[in-house]
């Protein structure tokens, strides 16, 4: 799988910081990239990366602090992030009463995707699951589910692709996609991955590293 | 990618198959609704007999019965979503007011089919006098808006929050009195032959700022 080359992207934060009430859960942080690549976001438990991946993609606005997001040139308003960025985190869960391709077909539908079934076939067999396709996830091992994660998250073709800890559960094969998704959407998108694994870091060349205070001083 | 209304509308359109799907699979409302429905209106006429003649009771029992079969498993619409975790994935593929409006037109179809069975099954059980059907299905369908508005509007509030329970019922109270209230008052006056064109008019004008209110709400109900 792999998005459409040419769309020049440029992600950047400006003092970026985050608090769950008196909780700081990121330090501020300035950081500015383009495609193409792949960034390892790496730090202490605690740290914020998780936080900072749920910033990018729209889904939690920053305490301090601004995110921008251009495709050529046009900026893209965190509400509407989604469009644009494929997130896989352990606290993404699907509707276990469905298949995995039922899971997939309905996120393809709300997107709006023009060929539902075609992208839906193309994520499972970039995961490795498309012979479990007519599985209810409620059968899934972890393994598999961090594959439909996966699968979830590069479903439609992400410029943006958002990966925390992707490796979580995965066996040897499962690491092997990992790394082939990570490898076919860089060439021409930008790829962030939240890890402390240094399998996972090796995928990356460049890194930004959190320095927040972690589980030591929550204060 | 499309963009826009027809974009927003497939989602809406998603979100509500995906709903009808999840409730055929679990029958997680469907069937505690209508057990209430058959339980309470079977119930009433062991201990009352048939109260036929007695249209001020029937009207206060008919609402309190559709209130009461439907408003948990409506309301639940959004909790289950962040009970099973499934609420994240929703969010990074629709927009907020995508969500609540699928939910929305779920609810109205849920209430829709429980009606479908209560309807003749109160008028059987309770051997009411047959209604006028011009106003009734009006005073009905009003109230099915409003009643699907206001606890989808509450299920959204409460989803998140840890004293669900608690905020449901006292979020929930102000919201539906003012429904009950003119559906219960309405369906009196329509069986007795009086005109109920008050209680359409008071269901429609709440109705519409339920609505509006929940359009402009939802999209910030869910920012961290």
């Amino acid at each position: 799988m792999s998005i459409a080359a040419g769309s020049a992207l440029r992600l950047s934060g400006d003092n970026l910081s985050h608090r769950y009430g008196v909780r700081i859960a990121l330090e501020p942080l300035t950081f500015a990239m383009d495609a193409p690549g792949v960034v390892a976001v790496t730090g202490p438990n605690g740290s914020g990366k998780s936080t900072l991946l749920r910033i990018l993609a729209g889904l939690l606005r920053p305490t301090q602090g601004t995110t921008q997001f251009a495709r050529d040139g046009v900026m893209v308003a965190p509400k509407q992030r989604r469009a644009h960025a494929g997130l896989a985190t352990p606290e993404l869960s699907f509707y276990e009463e469905f298949t995995a391709a039922e899971n997939l077909a309905f996120a393809a539908e709300t997107r709006g995707l023009p060929s539902v079934h075609a992208a839906v076939r193309e994520a499972l067999d970039a995961v490795g699951l498309a012979s479990r396709a007519d599985d209810r996830v409620g059968d899934f091992s972890s393994g598999m589910k961090q594959r439909l994660r996966l699968a979830f998250a590069v479903l439609h073709r992400p410029a943006l692709l958002l990966l925390d800890e992707p490796g979580a559960h995965l066996d040897d094969a499962g690491r092997a996609v990992v790394a082939r998704l990570v490898a076919s959407h860089a060439a021409n998108g930008l790829v962030l991955i939240a890890t402390n694994d240094p399998q996972e870091m090796t995928l990356a060349e460049r890194h930004i590293e959190l320095r927040g205070r972690g589980l030591g001083n929550p204060s | 990618m499309p963009n826009g209304t027809s974009s927003s509308a497939a989602a809406v359109w998603a979100i509500l198959r995906k709903e009808c799907r999840s409730e055929w699979r679990t029958r997680y409302g469907l069937n505690a609704a209508l057990l209430f429905a058959v339980t309470s209106l079977t119930a009433v006429s062991f201990a009352a007999g048939r109260i036929g003649n007695r249209t001020d009771i029937l009207s206060g029992l008919f609402w309190i019965v559709l209130l009461f079969a439907t408003l948990a498993s409506m309301s639940h619409a959004f909790v289950r979503e962040v009970e099973g975790r499934t609420m994240l994935m929703l969010r990074l593929v629709a927009a907020p007011t995508e969500i609540a409006t699928g939910k929305l037109l779920f609810n109205l179809l849920f209430l829709a089919v429980v009606e479908v069975v209560l309807v003749p099954l109160f008028m059987i059980l309770m051997a009411a006098p047959p209604p006028h059907w011009g106003p009734f299905l009006a005073l009905l369908a009003l109230g099915t808006v409003s009643l699907a508005a206001s606890s989808t509007l509450v299920g959204a509030v409460i989803a998140q929050t840890r004293g669900r329970g608690a905020l449901f019922a006292g979020i929930s109270l102000p919201l539906l009195l003012p429904v009950l209230a003119a559906a219960v008052g309405g369906t009196r006056e329509m069986w007795v032959g009086h005109p109920v064109a008050s209680s359409l008019r008071l269901l429609a004008a709440y109705a519409v700022a339920l609505l509006a209110a929940s359009l402009l709400l939802y999209d910030h109900l869910w920012e961290d």
